[in-house]
């Protein structure tokens, strides 16, 4: 296929874009935003092109570089695999950032920033390996890409270097992602000796395979038994589940890490001292998503274990609850859409916990939309604030930015879950999918669940409520500085970005309204079908990444049930109405408390809860506890008894031999007779050893 | 046929009035000698014992022996030689710079 043949351009044209801006950047108009643009756009067209290939019925899964050729048993490559996934993917990666390079020229260029080059080289490489990572085909090249975004997103956090907050942002997001990437490193390593292959889909030729996959190299083991090509099943005496769980679970450490899960969530607030189009880039498409996207594309080894499924929905749930009750008193419109991110990826994972696959890239794709939308629309805002970014000196801005107060609303309504934003349906499948699991999963697993789906639903109304406080707190009420009186004009590349993002925010639910199908049956759940695939044969047969295997697997393995304790459609039409009924007394609680022309301050009710919600549970501190009260000390015990024992031994033996050399060196007199003298008393004394052992005497 | 421990007795005396001068004597020149004689001993033995075994090994030895002393003995002036310049004197317990 010849789109195939040209998808790797996808990945290449934004990292041209970033040798373009480094070396000829300031040499060009815009400080290389132009080559961006066209590089971003062209891959779009390229995404586009695949995805319509893609469509088609075709996939693509090939290895275009191996790099090692000596050890026969363990192949590290450089491949492609394009399924309507990654292709998905690809057309959400390219289209925020063609839209985030775009706005990029109002936020930056039109303020008279300098370091330009600087910036668009960072967003090229960030561009290009958020979707190097999307289209690996392995695991080992995945992590490679997943490193290459931790290390773009510190150069960008870090933009501003003068300052004194962001190059501390910068290196906490890196320091803490790393920390979670360590785990994942270990969880390679883990793979490639257990299965000797990294590969998330098997590869075909004429309908026989001649790679297989780990995935379904671990789902033979279990299912069927079957454990030809694995190296290492029982690992200090662990069966392959528990093994596969262990090594499902060192992954996920580096999803936590980069998807700002709870405990690893602290560098994402932080990460709001980068330019804001950095943050709609992070926070939508790249990086984040990472993590979430890992999990989804390896799904059928996750399937496997439903401890890890456990896990991970668990996280997720309580990360959702957990972020969303920060939001509720941050002062600034940035810190309250960070937390947002935070919350809104709690869900997905606890969509993919908990079976829900469809709901967790279905709200990975309207997230990345109305996140983008949001923080575009915060970015306008701050060029109009002269970047000032709290919220109690604003007010009023509704009349004065039309076009970004009525996209912003848009994007609000998406993310508080009001229906028909996009929102509302992503959120709702995987509210839905947690409770059906949910009741119908036996055991723990089931248990586990509900919990999660309970706080993800409390989550719901929380939402509902900062997103709502921003809104009237930023546009509506009477100006609260001059600046809101005055703010500063916005241009084409502000508004027409906010434009094309608020059109889709409101609209791009519908890819997949799964209640509504259900309720008319009609045929329009498209998201559903596209990552499901044909029921018999097509690429699913090939790839084992479709739908249908991945619920198969749930059911057989990890016996994820549905189960509807009020009959399929009332439960469906139930947890609808209560999650968008929730974020409804959110949005009307927000309304009674904020909407008024001279709003005041309602957080100091809350007493003793407002400074814990202020100080975000004190985790920044315990971290920074953790490493100064624990980890430093221990390493200084360490140090000492490295310093103090290993060496004190070393040093012992060294000392010993030059004090003995020093004494017996003395014997060196440097006159040739007592060397002879010695000599012939050594002589002597050896022939008369003999002669006493030989009994000569 | 005289016997052969005459000759090792030869040999054993010859040999220690070498060993004797070297342990005794501080002239390097005597040193030599005293060397000369040690070696001279070990051919005594070689020939002894080709003359006892009936065969030519150990005379070939000698031989191979008289030419190692010669240039030993080449070598051995040359050093005394240059221990007469350094020192001004051929005693072999002044010259002890060579030691820790």
């Amino acid at each position: 296929m010849a789109a195939f043949t040209y998808a790797p351009a996808i990945v290449l044209l934004p990292f041209v874009s970033f040798l373009v801006a480094l070396f000829a950047g300031d040499r060009m108009p815009k400080g290389g935003a132009l080559a961006g643009i066209t590089a971003t756009g062209g891959s779009l067209l390229l995404s586009i092109w695949v995805a319509l290939t893609v469509a088609g019925g075709d996939v693509h899964n090939e290895i275009l570089y191996q790099w090692t050729t000596s050890v026969e048993t363990l192949q590290l490559n450089f491949g492609l695999l394009l399924d309507p996934l990654s292709a998905l993917m690809l057309l959400i990666v390219c289209l925020i950032s063609f839209l985030v390079h775009i706005f990029s020229l109002g936020y930056m260029n039109d303020e008279g920033e300098t370091g330009l080059p600087r910036y668009y080289a960072g967003l090229g490489l960030f561009t290009a390996s958020m979707l190097g990572f999307v289209v690996a085909n392995n695991l080992l090249m995945a992590f490679m890409f997943f490193e290459l975004v931790g290390l773009c997103s510190y150069l960008l956090i870090g933009f501003w270097f003068r300052d004194d907050g962001p190059p501390s942002a910068a290196k906490k997001a890196f320091l803490v992602t790393r920390f979670g990437d360590y785990f994942f490193l270990i969880g390679v390593v883990g793979i490639f000796a257990t299965f000797g292959t990294g590969l998330f889909a098997p590869i075909t030729q004429g309908g026989e395979v001649v790679a297989e996959s780990f995935p379904m190299l671990a789902e033979h083991a279990i299912v069927d038994g079957e454990t030809a090509g694995i190296a290492m099943l029982e690992t200090v005496g662990m069966g392959p589940q528990q093994w596969f769980t262990v090594l499902g679970l060192l992954v996920l450490g580096g999803v936590v890490g980069k998807s700002a899960q709870f405990p690893l969530h602290t560098w994402l607030p932080d990460a709001m001292e980068g330019p804001t189009p950095v943050s709609a880039l992070i926070h939508a498409a790249t990086m984040v998503a990472a993590g979430v996207y890992l999990v989804a594309r390896m799904y059928g080894f996750y399937a496997l274990s439903p401890t890890a499924l456990a896990v991970i929905a668990l996280i997720g749930g309580f990360t959702a609850l957990f972020a969303a009750t920060m939001g509720l008193v941050k002062q600034e419109i940035k810190q309250v859409l960070a937390y947002s991110t935070i919350s809104q990826y709690g869900y997905m994972m606890l969509a993919l916990g908990s079976g829900g696959y469809i709901a967790a890239v279905f709200h990975l794709t309207t997230h990345a939309v109305f996140k983008a939308l949001l923080f575009l629309g915060a970015g306008s805002v701050i060029i109009a604030m002269h970047h000032n970014e709290n919220m109690w000196d604003m007010g009023g801005l509704k009349d004065r930015m039309p076009v970004t107060y009525w996209t912003f609303l848009a994007g609000s309504l998406a993310l508080a879950g009001i229906v028909p934003f996009a929102g509302f349906w992503s959120k709702d499948e995987v509210l839905y999918e947690a409770l059906i699991h949910g009741f119908g999963t036996e055991g723990g697993l089931g248990t586990a669940y509900l919990i999660a789906y309970a706080m993800g639903l409390l989550a719901v109304f929380f939402t509902g409520f900062y997103t709502f406080r921003m809104v009237y707190l930023t546009f509506h009420g009477d100006a609260r500085s001059d600046t809101a009186r005055d703010p500063e004009p916005v241009r084409w590349n502000v508004k027409g970005p906010l434009t094309v993002l608020g059109i889709l925010a409101t609209t791009i639910g519908f890819i997949n309204m799964a209640p509504v199908a259900k309720l008319t049956g009609a045929e329009i759940d498209f998201l559903h079908k596209w990552l499901n695939g044909p029921e018999n044969g097509g690429w699913p047969a090939a790839l084992n990444t479709g739908l249908h295997h991945y619920e198969g697997l749930l059911h057989d393995v990890s016996h994820v049930v549905k189960g509807y304790p009020l009959g399929e459609t009332p439960t469906l039409l139930a947890s609808a109405g209560v999650s968008l009924g929730l974020a409804l007394a959110g949005v009307l609680v927000a309304r009674t408390l904020y909407a008024g022309a001279d709003p005041v301050e309602h957080t100091d009710k809350l007493g003793g809860l407002k400074t814990l919600l202020m100080h975000n549970y004190y985790q920044d501190e315990y971290q920074v506890w953790l490493a100064t009260g624990v980890t430093y000390p221990l390493a200084r015990v360490m140090n000492k008894f490295d310093q103090g024992v290993v060496d004190g031994v070393v040093n012992g033996i060294s000392s010993v031999s030059l004090f003995g050399g020093s004494r017996i060196r003395r014997i060196q007199s440097g006159v040739v007779s007592n060397y002879a003298t010695l000599l012939t008393l050594g002589l002597v004394l050896l022939l008369a050893a003999f002669g006493i052992m030989g009994g000569w005497f | 046929m005289i016997p052969a421990e005459t000759y090792l007795l030869l040999s054993a005396a010859i040999f220690c009035i070498g060993l004797f001068g070297i342990l005794t004597r501080r002239n390097a020149l005597i040193f030599l000698m005293s060397v000369e004689l040690m070696l001279n001993a070990a051919n005594i033995n070689l020939v002894a014992f080709s003359l006892q075994h009936g065969n030519l090994t150990g005379q070939v030895f000698s031989l191979f022996t008289m030419a190692l002393a010669a240039a030993e003995v080449a070598i051995g002036i040359g050093i005394i030689l240059v221990l007469y310049r350094n020192f001004t004197d051929v005693d072999v317990t002044k010259a002890t710079t060579m030691r820790w």
